[in-house]
């Protein structure tokens, strides 16, 4: 069975008196690809804060790698948890793109070799190794965005989030992340995201988890989850352009569940040939 | 009737090397619906900003070629002019919202105009109701979602009765039942009201089958400019990414069956391929 | 330490001191403010201190009120010692008339602003003549107070999320370890303030000299009528100071014990 990495317990939190989570039970195991889904104040970012301790819960628990985060640090926590930010500018600060890449390795104490392997390893992944000395400021919005990217991915978490990495990004930039967590998946890591956009998830993440209102109120495959329509109308989330397709057609035989453009054109096919 | 000019537009900001926009070369109808769309950094903004003035005097740099508004010549006019006639809505609504409730923050921009009480009384109930802002009226921007402040951001400008109305991303901090709320509102502007609407934007698929005009920039250049249904199958397309409904019918045109004009939505889709049952029951 | 901030943050409710034309109150504040720097006899001050009791009573913030100047008691040891220590001449007398001057001070500025929302006030200035740009700076500096706060926790978030400790280490390493914090947000509100410029821009900002007003300032007769009250309070006040006409009773000075 493979190991558990985290496991929430009846969480709940709430802020200024108000409920933001009312009661999440989940288990993500070692390897999976996530993807967490729901309007903006379902409690998508209120959840993942505590994966790595930036929150505690108020009622329940959240283990995470076996350790409870009551009892761990937000540092000891993120050694093994990588977290993305939404928004890069958020967190650039350093002199050159490579003492930002350097910052996290230098606070976990990281030997002076291994850090300059990591910064290395992180830059080239990102394309970014031409800019190393450059000043993070004078970069482009996309530019910036894989740096932030490339700082969290350097001290090579177990567990990496992102919270809506495809937001304001082009076609392009949207494909680009895309390889990065197929690259992820291949070494292993556990992958979460953060994100409403529907068409980025369907057919790429394995498993979806629906979030409304500080309830899950869906956790399957794509494939059962973003054809949906109440589960989709519950989150505020629209259905993916092949599944509107597909229900639109559904009445003369093509599946509901239909996610992918070959298929519905194979469905359609069909139907025109009976 | 033409509104808008660009003729041989190239500039280059302050400080950069290479031009931003390169021999851009358009001429905008009134009551056109125009998605302006491209990837990162193709100019898209840089247009926009030209507009209303912003570029020049904002931003400075060397603008070569003219740009005319509405008769108005944008180098030799001051934004403050041009924003009479040409309303702007940007990305971050946040960063648009400066006073401390709905109300005062639509009569702001009345009150920079001089207009006198009444009228600006007027003009605020008027857009409050036609936007439905009722319930939000005396509330502080920091209160409001997302959504709701973007609608303030249009009402606001939408308030000062522009001819034109320019959006950068206005959906990009949005989650997806309020971008197409705030989408369906700006096709009401532009049918409605008969406001010509430019609106950059990267979610395409909610949007095509409503503009009028589909503009693709790349590297500083227009390089498809038609109605929607030639321009998504032009071979350009695939840097912005081809919608799936695209994708489909493509694959079923191949395979022989005949669709007639692409197709621009689900809707648009399942109708079509309707048909094709029909011919071939 | 918090509570002293309380005194002097409005509080929206329905009394007669709240009702009350912005201009009217800060009438009252100046007028407070001129006197309590003219006196330095302790009988007058605690007098003037004590006509903002009536006020913050009727605006029902008795509590709010209280609570600010109970926590100033550290400040108002301070100017007693202070100025028990400098003083040659009768220095208990003088003490005691400055911790009241300072009590009179704070009093009036927070029956002010308990009552009165920024806006009420910006709108006050306007209408005296203050130009739009100093008016509007204020307003959005208060309106971006709670924007800026959320932009400060997610960039401490997303630096403790990459093994920022703040509160471990010596004290130059704690200082050192708030330029990761500070240097995104200052580049980010500096980003900020250029969007914002832009939007202003785009609603015609600085296209008249003299623009017009969407809120009205009406004054009514309960303004006026507190207006006189407290010109005529104020004023005779003054008047008898400044001409010496002061009489004997409001001249007495505490003993000279220490």
């Amino acid at each position: 069975m493979t190991e558990i990495v985290v496991e929430v317990k009846d969480l709940y939190y709430s802020y200024n008196s108000q409920p933001v989570l009312q009661g999440v039970n989940l288990k993500i195991r070692r390897g999976e690809i996530i993807a967490i889904m729901g309007e903006n104040g379902a409690g998508k970012t209120t959840l993942i804060k505590h994966f790595n301790g930036l929150l505690k819960p108020k009622r329940g628990s959240v283990k995470v790698f076996g350790i409870d985060t009551r009892n761990a640090s937000v540092a000891e926590l993120s050694r093994k948890v990588g977290l993305v930010f939404q928004n890069p500018d958020h967190q650039l600060f350093a002199e050159t793109v490579e003492k930002e890449v350097e910052f996290a390795l230098r606070n976990f104490g990281f030997e002076e070799e291994v850090v300059k392997k990591r910064v290395e390893w992180a830059l080239n992944l990102m394309g970014l190794a031409k800019y190393r000395n450059r000043s993070p400021f004078t970069l482009s919005v996309g530019e910036r965005k894989r740096l932030a990217i490339a700082s969290v991915l350097s001290y090579d978490p177990e567990l990496i989030i992102f919270d809506e990495p495809t937001a304001g990004q082009d076609f392009l930039q949207k494909e680009r992340i895309a390889e990065l967590l197929n690259l992820l998946r291949t070494r292993g890591k556990t992958v979460i995201i953060v994100t409403h956009d529907v068409e980025f998830v369907a057919t790429r993440f394995e498993r979806v988890i629906v979030m409304s209102q500080g309830k899950i109120i869906g956790d399957g495959s794509f494939r059962e989850i973003l054809s949906n329509s109440e589960i989709l109308e519950k989150a505020r989330l629209l259905p993916p352009q092949i599944v509107k397709c597909a229900w639109l057609l559904s009445d003369i035989g093509v599946p509901r569940d239909t996610l992918y453009p070959e298929e519905l054109v194979r469905k359609i096919e069909e139907v025109i040939r009976r | 009737m033409k509104i808008i000019e660009f003729k041989n537009v190239t500039f280059t900001y302050r400080g950069n090397s290479e031009p931003s926009l390169l021999n851009v070369n358009v001429e905008i109808e009134r009551g056109e619906f125009i998605l302006l769309t491209g990837p990162s950094g193709c100019g898209k903004s840089t247009f926009c900003r030209l507009l209303n003035g912003l570029i020049p005097h904002f931003y400075g740099g060397e603008l070569k070629g003219e740009v005319t508004v509405l008769g108005m010549n944008v180098k030799n006019t001051p934004t403050y002019e041009l924003a009479k006639y040409v309303g702007m809505v940007f990305q971050d609504p946040e960063n648009q919202l400066f006073l401390s409730s709905v109300e005062k923050e639509i009569a702001f921009g009345l009150e920079n105009l001089g207009l006198p009480r009444e009228e600006i009384k007027r003009r605020v109930n008027q857009v409050i109701k036609y936007l439905g802002l009722e319930n939000i009226r005396e509330k502080a921007p920091y209160e409001l979602s997302g959504g709701q402040q973007q609608k303030v951001a249009i009402a606001s400008v939408l308030a000062m009765q522009p001819e034109v109305l320019v959006l950068d991303e206005p959906t990009a901090n949005l989650d997806p039942y309020s971008s197409l709320e705030l989408l369906n509102i700006i096709t009401r502007l532009n049918r409605e009201l008969k406001i010509t609407i430019i609106l950059v934007e990267h979610r395409l698929e909610m949007l095509l089958d409503k503009v009028s005009r589909l503009m693709l920039m790349d590297k500083g250049k227009i390089v498809v400019d038609g109605p929607p249904q030639d321009v998504v199958l032009s071979p350009e397309m695939k840097i912005v990414g081809i919608p799936k409904v695209i994708e489909v019918y493509d694959r079923l045109k191949k395979a022989g069956y005949e669709f007639g004009h692409p197709p621009l939505s689900p809707e648009d889709l399942a109708k079509a391929v309707r048909r094709v049952i029909g011919f071939h029951d | 330490m918090n509570y002293i901030f309380e005194g002097f943050k409005f509080k929206k409710k329905n009394t007669l001191i709240h009702d009350l034309d912005p201009r009217a109150k800060f009438i009252y504040l100046i007028m407070s403010f001129i006197s309590a720097l003219l006196f330095t006899e302790p009988i007058p001050l605690v007098i003037i201190f004590l006509t903002s009791l009536p006020l913050v009573i009727i605006a029902k913030t008795l509590k709010e009120w209280s609570r600010s100047m109970k926590s100033l008691s550290l400040f108002v040891t301070f100017i007693f010692i202070l100025n028990l220590l400098s003083m040659t001449e009768n220095r208990l007398n003088y003490a005691f008339s400055m911790v009241f001057r300072f009590l009179a001070l704070t009093s009036a500025f927070s029956v002010f602003f308990l009552t009165t929302t920024p806006d009420d006030f910006m709108s006050a200035l306007e209408e005296m003549g203050l130009p739009k740009e100093y008016t509007l700076m204020f307003t959005m500096s208060m309106r971006f107070v709670p924007t800026l706060a959320r932009d400060l926790q997610i960039i401490v978030d997303a630096q403790k999320s990459r093994g920022l400790e703040l509160e471990k280490g010596s004290l130059i390493k704690k200082v050192r370890n708030y330029v990761p914090i500070l240097i995104p947000l200052i580049i980010y509100e500096i980003r900020r303030s250029i969007m914002i410029a832009e939007a202003l821009e785009a609603r015609a900002f600085g296209a008249l000299r003299k623009t017009t007003s969407y809120t009205e300032l009406k004054m009514g007769i309960r303004d006026y009528i507190f207006i006189f009250i407290v010109v005529f309070f104020f004023g005779m006040l003054i008047f008898l100071k400044i001409f010496g006409y002061l009489p004997e009773w409001m001249m007495i000075k505490l003993p000279e014990i220490i």
